[in-house]
């Protein structure tokens, strides 16, 4: 007895052993962002989106990603001015301020959404919810082609706005194969030019909270997620993790080829390509706010590197053919002077 | 007709790199104006034949190649008539009131003074086309350089170049007009015969620009 008893309390403990282990490796995996940041934010950052662990906060009235995002975010947007101007000819004013409460689609107020596509994983139908916000692509023409450099690519890979210098043409909304960017109209330096003439506002999105970036603390979203769904680390980290559990789950990625690469890697059990067919409300519509996935969406601007290229040789190229012709021209002058002088 | 005789005011290089700056800079301009997101909000999409004018990944295209030969063309020009020890143009001390002078005799119908191959103004007129020329080649490469290799450039390097690059365009644009509008003045005609064909009359030729003629006629003797 004494020694079953014995047994009892070893095989006991043994097993408090093991489950003592397992809880440590279970919370290990619980506290896994922790320990992603505990490598400083520094270099070169990325963030992952695991889809297997979003529930959209189901037992929420609003995701938290998303109600911390306008928490952190909206008192940033000033009041626009009243009446807005309006823009000579196409007279169209986008004023969300009166609208700050909309989760439904990207606003100005609304940088971050949860879309959801019913899909069956593994023989069992699921509900699965997808944040969408800007991905910070690696070479984003949003930010490249922006006439004011008022978008820019941070060193850390954060592709911000800067709301001091924005004109709100849109140009940045055009050129994002999502159509990420989203105007308030009313506020901004355009105001302050050719208000009916030019600009209309100040474009926004997603800036990776980067101040919160600098002050060494992560995203807001990230911060607020119950389910850790959202990570953010140094680049090669995140990758070798999305790669990790995409091979766990049998799933796939996104944002690694998309628009040439982006910093954001999202995480799924279903391809991307079964997920954008699935979104609900049914294909949703970039124009108002409603990004599609676009899997493995090409750099349009890749097309026009080549001529970039060549523009970057032309000074060499004009340079030496301006040697050439005049090293020639100067033998012949010289051969006309010798032609003279022997005549 | 025949009886009218010519005489070499530029050489064919000469008028290559003219027209081929010319040509490839107005293709810029108009490029340049579709970088800003002005043509569909100004409806020039909606003008037949120009629909591509709100395509920014296109007209980037457009942009890139005319920068080709315009950015080749100008070091071209620098490094081919620095060689060749060609100052003409460079502006010569009292260039600047000797041209107000100048102009005082378009306006009041005096007779000019004599000049050499070039005018005071025009002189004056190819550093002020130059300037805008220089910042925009210089800004663009940075921005083409950042476009391919380095979208993460320095931020204040870049605000410089965006910069450059803008207020080079308003300079750029400005000289152009002043230079077409040059044309109005009906003395300086003749002169565009010189830069289509790279011939004026002699008559026009010993009329205005006889220092020009005489240091020929020195040369060829
Ligand atoms: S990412 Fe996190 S906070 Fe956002 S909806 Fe999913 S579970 Fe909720
Ligand atoms: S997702 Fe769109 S807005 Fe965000 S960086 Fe990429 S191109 Fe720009
Ligand atoms: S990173 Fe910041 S700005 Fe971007 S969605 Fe999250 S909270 Fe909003």
């Amino acid at each position: 007895m004494q020694h079953d008893q014995q047994a009892g309390a070893l095989s006991r403990r043994g097993l408090f052993k093991v489950s003592a282990a397992l809880l440590a490796g279970v919370t290990g995996l619980a506290t896994l962002p922790k320990q992603l940041l505990a490598a400083p934010l520094e270099g070169k950052l990325a963030t992952l989106i695991d889809l297997s662990l979003c529930d959209g906060c189901a037992d929420r009235p609003q995701p938290a990603c998303v109600t911390s995002c306008k928490q952190e975010k909206n008192h940033t947007v000033p009041k626009p001015v009243d009446p807005i101007p309006s823009p000579f000819p196409t007279n169209i004013i986008e004023d969300w301020s009166k609208k700050q409460e909309v989760a439904n689609r990207l606003t100005p107020y609304n940088r971050i959404m949860v879309q959801k596509a019913q899909i069956m994983v593994n023989g069992q139908e699921k509900n699965l919810s997808i944040p969408r916000r800007c991905m910070h692509c690696d070479n984003p023409a949003c930010a490249t082609i922006c006439p004011f450099s008022a978008n820019t690519k941070d060193k850390n890979g954060a592709v911000v706005i800067d709301q001091e210098l924005c004109f709100g043409g849109a140009k940045c909304k055009t050129v994002c194969p999502w159509q990420i960017p989203q105007r308030q109209s009313g506020v901004g330096i355009y105001l302050k030019v050719a208000k009916e003439l030019m600009g209309n506002g100040v474009m926004y999105k997603c800036d990776l909270c980067i101040d919160r970036l600098k002050a060494g603390k992560t995203p807001a979203c990230i911060d607020a997620c119950p389910k850790k769904a959202m990570l953010i680390g140094p680049r090669e980290q995140i990758h070798a993790e999305a790669e990790k559990r995409a091979a766990a789950l049998g799933g796939h990625i996104f944002g690694k080829q998309e628009n040439g690469g982006t910093s954001t890697l999202y995480v799924s059990p279903v391809p991307f390509r079964e997920l954008e067919q699935k979104l609900t409300p049914a294909s949703p519509d970039p124009k108002k706010g409603q990004p599609l996935l676009k899997p493995d969406v090409k750099r349009k601007m890749a097309e026009s590197d080549g001529l970039g290229k060549a523009v970057l040789a032309a000074p060499a190229i004009g340079l030496v053919a301006g040697l050439v012709g005049a090293l020639g021209k100067l033998s012949q002058r010289r051969a006309e002077h010798a032609g003279k002088e022997s005549r | 007709m025949s009886t009218v005789k010519l005489i070499k005011r530029h050489e064919l290089i000469v008028l290559l790199e003219h027209w081929g700056i010319a040509i490839s800079g107005i293709a810029l301009l108009m490029s340049g104006i579709f970088q800003l997101p002005s043509a569909a909000r100004y409806k020039i999409t909606a003008i037949p034949g120009f629909w591509w004018s709100g395509e920014f990944f296109f007209t980037l295209k457009l942009h890139y190649i005319a920068s080709v030969v315009f950015v080749g063309l100008v070091l071209f020009h620098l490094v081919y008539h620095l060689l060749l020890q060609e100052r003409a143009m460079i502006p010569q001390s009292g260039d600047v009131s000797e041209s107000v002078k100048v102009l005082k005799t378009f306006i009041t119908n005096q007779p000019e003074p004599p000049f050499g191959k070039y005018l005071p103004e025009q002189r004056l007129a190819y550093v002020a086309i130059a300037i805008p020329v220089l910042l925009l080649v210089v800004s663009g490469l940075i921005k083409t350089w950042k476009n391919i290799y380095a979208p993460d450039l320095d931020r204040t390097l870049l605000l410089w170049a965006t910069w450059m690059h803008n207020v080079g365009f308003i300079l750029f644009f400005m000289a152009f007009l002043g230079h077409v509008a040059a044309l109005l003045i009906k003395p300086n005609r003749p002169m565009l015969r010189g830069m289509l064909t790279g011939r004026v009359t002699r008559e026009y030729a010993e009329h205005r620009h006889p220092r020009w003629v005489s240091e020929i006629e020195k040369n060829e003797t």
